[in-house]
């Protein structure tokens, strides 16, 4: 059983911000574990899957607000995949709660903390992973 | 270019329910190029088995192969010692792939994992439309290079139906072209509007023999 | 060669107080290819350095896991360092054991430490040298659009020392705005003599771009000029092609008349006017444009102060809104009340008559509380500001897309404030859409800017093929072209390995490619590679969740 979340995090702004909460001394559960990126628009369906192949309770793509985008589409096409993920997850029976695009600014540890509690509390919902 | 799409994976599941060992077979030519049976499709195909199975608690072994072309049995060939360690193959190619994988290996079971839809253009990424209803009597040049066969939703040959919505859209989809008005733009631009006069008879099916066999002149 | 992985593990002075090192020392030895584990405590500092600099060589190590602080804080430190003791800066894999572990966490994290030292060392077995290029760049820019805001950049790119070219379409410069130098604060003609005298520019009139390729540095061009065609290679360029005008807007019914006339007409007529006594009534109605009316705002506030100067006449402003956020524009607001101007905020659009020779207007101001009925000699209208003419063939030419108004550059605003999605291509003003002359002129300065850091050294230094399509494995599908953000792909022909044959693979521009990835995800056949980011490398991090 495990309850990791894998969190692909552009490096523009979410590992920012995630590094941020580091500095500000906020807390957030310890299963999350960060794949920095150079863009969301860099993860594709079957970084997911193995992700989830290889034990992930849950995995999240962090990549900048919606019209932020350094690479002005990367966000919208990341986006896109995620929901194309859930589509494969529900074709194969999993809860397609498991993946999630989340959009967070550079600036914004708390909300990097909030969706990495809200996703612990999906995977208390949804179950950890076999 | 032939354009495929993946089957539901409902079906896929029940093809591959038997079997513990598989072998994913993309094709690195048209479905690859409209994102049907590249290697990443074969890798998420794979991807997702193995999840369902390991859902299942059951297990699977796949080995993922992508060839040049599925429809040439040398190039399928090569796949002759990996085909020995599966039980079946599931071929992500049109119907001439598979055929030709089911053709080369005899002994072991192949399926379809894509369902081949038509032969098509790409008109932005991500989205192909249908250009040529394959009819085997091509009459592109009466109709300034646009085909009513396919394109027209009726498949009318004599000029658009009453039914041409205002912007020259299509009765059927309103989303979707009138071929007719297009033909006629386009017809009008060469100066040859005269061809919109003529009358064509019935187009000949026949010309259609199945199975269709085409023998170059030999050099 | 053997591949050999040292491991550095800092504690940053102390501050990391809740991992257990030497557990982690102890169990990292062990894993494949690690020839050596050391504990430090400021390995930013120069003992920090010079240690890691004297075990890389003592120990023979080829790739470098640090431990230590985010990546995005020191990794171009230790990368130099990485170089400095004869090893490719790229061979480096940093595990952030102190933002995103110890520092986020209560309690002991020994664990998740050593899980994020793995997934590093895992990445580092991967990890493949990058070596840095220069490309040589054409110090030279061209400037499209000679009006305002086109000879503004075309004498301070001059002032900066970059030959220039200006390419105005119209037989003469000056473009749209001559009207209202008085609002970019310029005189059109001195500003015109002084482009035509500066060595440095040189002016190409009546002439029109027909093609642009290439890339950052070298983008050639095709320039017709009437039925010459000139072709030559720019370092980067501005675009300030303007906008265009709908005189009076659509749905009115007042076009045709003389007493109806626009702002640009009006600026006109104001300038040409000398003695004779103006129009006793004037109207002036602002609104039509919804979102940006800054400039109309502007103009009409301008032109609502002149005319009252000048002629004395009684002026009605009949407003939604007026737009006073551009620098100035609130002084010039109270001045023009000051000055007698009369402004009526209707909220439904007024109605409009004409009745001998005279424009009724008919409005409910809703401050007021009143309808207001008023006859003038003369309406002044809001215009309609529109991309300009040939702006969607220009995209189409560089392969961008326009904004939701149909200006150019769509784009990130707050990352490519004049930049566009590619590498040395510029757009400054009401081009892009923005329209207030004080924005537009700094739009300028700092494309001006930008251009001169791009092309004042002669090149551009970029990592050579971190980004690669394997001509072998493309298959030619376009998807990687089409979908590049940056227009740094293109179709090229190849030799195909020890064939005589020649394959039209993609190929990406390295001085161009900003390093998104998109293409690499993208890819249905997984033909391009993006090292540092590669598909492998990134499972390689995957796989070692749990494993500890």
């Amino acid at each position: 059983m495990s309850n990791k979340i894998i969190a692909f995090c552009c490096e523009h702004s979410a590992y920012l911000a995630a590094d941020l909460a580091g500095k500000q001394g906020l807390h957030y559960p310890e299963n999350v574990r960060l794949i920095r990126v150079p863009c969301a628009g860099r993860v594709d369906v079957t970084h997911i899957l193995k992700a989830f192949e290889k034990g992930a309770a849950a995995v999240l793509v962090v990549g900048c607000e919606e019209g932020a985008c350094q690479h002005s589409t990367g966000n919208t096409r990341a986006k896109e995949r995620v929901n194309y993920s859930q589509t494969l997850l529900q074709e194969i029976g999993m809860d397609n709660r498991r993946v999630e695009m989340v959009n967070v600014a550079p600036g914004a540890p708390h909300k990097f903390v909030r969706i990495i509690k809200e996703m612990n509390e999906k995977i208390k919902e949804v179950g950890e992973a076999k | 270019m032939i354009v495929a799409e993946r089957k539901p994976m409902e079906e896929i599941k029940q093809m591959v329910a038997p079997y513990k060992k598989l072998l994913l077979v993309g094709c690195g030519t048209c479905v690859t190029v409209c994102w049907a049976g590249g290697e990443k499709e074969v890798g998420i195909l794979a991807s997702q088995l193995r999840l369902a199975r390991q859902a299942e608690g059951k297990e699977i072994s796949i080995i993922e192969a992508t060839v040049e072309r599925q429809c040439e049995k040398e190039m399928v060939s090569e796949l002759r010692d990996k085909v020995k360690q599966v039980e079946a193959v599931l071929s992500l190619a049109c119907g001439a792939g598979v055929q030709t994988m089911a053709g080369m290996f005899e002994e072991t079971p192949v399926f379809p994992a894509l369902n081949t839809t038509f032969v098509g253009m790409p008109e932005q990424e991500g989205i192909w439309t249908e250009m040529c209803g394959l009819c085997g009597d091509c009459f592109l040049d009466r109709t300034g290079g646009i085909c009513p066969m396919v394109r027209c939703a009726k498949g009318l040959l004599n000029g658009p139906c009453g039914g041409t919505r205002r912007g020259g859209k299509c009765e059927v989809d309103p989303e979707k072209d009138c071929a007719w008005v297009l033909i006629y733009r386009r017809l009008e631009k060469q100066g040859r509007l005269d061809l919109m006069k003529k009358y064509y008879p019935p187009k000949n099916f026949r010309a259609v023999k199945r199975p269709g066999k085409i023998q170059a002149v030999k050099a | 060669m053997e591949t050999r992985i040292g491991i550095f593990i800092c504690d940053c002075g102390g501050s990391i107080k809740n991992i257990d090192f030497s557990t982690i020392k102890d169990k990292i030895a062990k894993i494949p290819h690690v020839v050596m584990v050391n504990l430090a405590s400021n390995l930013c500092l120069d003992e920090g350095k010079e240690e890691l600099l004297s075990r890389i060589k003592s120990d023979n190590i080829n790739r470098v896991v640090i431990a230590a602080c985010s990546p995005e804080f020191k990794e171009h430190i230790f990368q130099q360092l990485l170089e400095k003791a004869g090893l490719n800066g790229h061979l480096l894999s940093m595990a952030n054991i102190r933002e995103q572990c110890a520092w986020v966490h209560e309690g002991d994290v020994t664990g998740k430490a050593l899980e994020l030292i793995r997934m590093a060392a895992n990445e580092a077995l991967l990890l493949e040298p990058l070596e840095k290029r220069e490309f040589a760049v054409k110090e030279e820019v061209l400037v499209v659009g000679g009006g305002v805001l086109g000879i503004n950049s075309a004498l301070q790119l001059s002032r900066v020392g970059l030959q220039t070219i200006l390419l105005e379409r119209e037989v003469d410069l000056g473009g749209e705005n001559r009207e209202f130098e008085a609002l970019w604060g310029t005189d059109m003609s001195s500003m015109v003599k002084a482009v035509e005298a500066d060595e440095n520019i040189e002016i190409i009139t009546s002439a029109e771009i027909m093609e642009i390729e290439g890339e950052v540095g070298d983008f050639s061009v095709r320039i017709m000029k009437g039925a010459e065609e000139i072709s030559r290679s720019f370092g980067a360029i501005v675009f300030a092609t303007g906008h265009r005008v709908e005189d009076i807007a659509p749905g009115l019914q007042l076009k045709d008349n003389a007493n109806v006339i626009s702002q640009h007409g009006f600026a006109q007529m104001l300038q040409a006017s000398t003695t004779e006594p103006g129009p006793k009534t004037v109207g002036f109605v602002l609104g039509f444009s919804d979102g940006n009316s800054r400039f109309s705002t502007l103009a009409t506030l301008n032109n609502a102060l002149a005319c009252r100067q000048k002629w004395d006449s009684e002026v009605y402003i009949f407003c939604k809104n007026v737009e006073v956020d551009s620098e100035g524009v609130e002084n010039l607001y109270r001045t023009t009340r000051e000055r007698g101007v009369v402004f009526v905020k209707y909220g439904d659009f007024p109605k409009f008559s004409i009745e001998k020779g005279v424009v009724k207007v008919e409005a409910k101001d809703i401050f007021a509380g009143e309808e207001i009925s008023l006859t003038c000699d003369l309406l002044v209208t809001d215009e309609i500001l529109l991309p300009a003419e040939g702006t969607e063939a220009l995209s189409s030419l560089l392969s961008m897309k326009m904004d939701a108004r149909g200006f150019h550059q769509d784009e990130n605003v707050y990352f490519y404030p004049v930049a566009s999605n590619r590498k040395g291509i510029f757009f400054v003003g009401d081009c892009r859409g923005n329209l207030d002359p004080n924005r537009a002129l700094a739009d300028v300065s700092s494309a001006v800017m930008s251009a001169y850091e791009l092309l004042s050294s002669g090149k551009v230094v970029a990592e050579v093929e971190r980004v690669k399509v394997d001509p072998q494995k493309c298959r030619t599908c376009l998807t990687c072209i089409r979908v590049c953000p940056h227009g740094a792909i293109q179709l090229v022909r190849m030799s195909n390995g020890d064939t005589d044959g020649e394959n039209e693979v993609a190929k990406i521009s390295d001085p161009a490619c900003d390093g998104c990835g998109i293409c690499a995800a993208i890819c249905p056949a997984k033909a391009i590679k993006f090292e540092g980011y590669s598909d492998k490398q990134i499972l390689a991090q995957v796989e070692m969740i749990g494993a500890s």
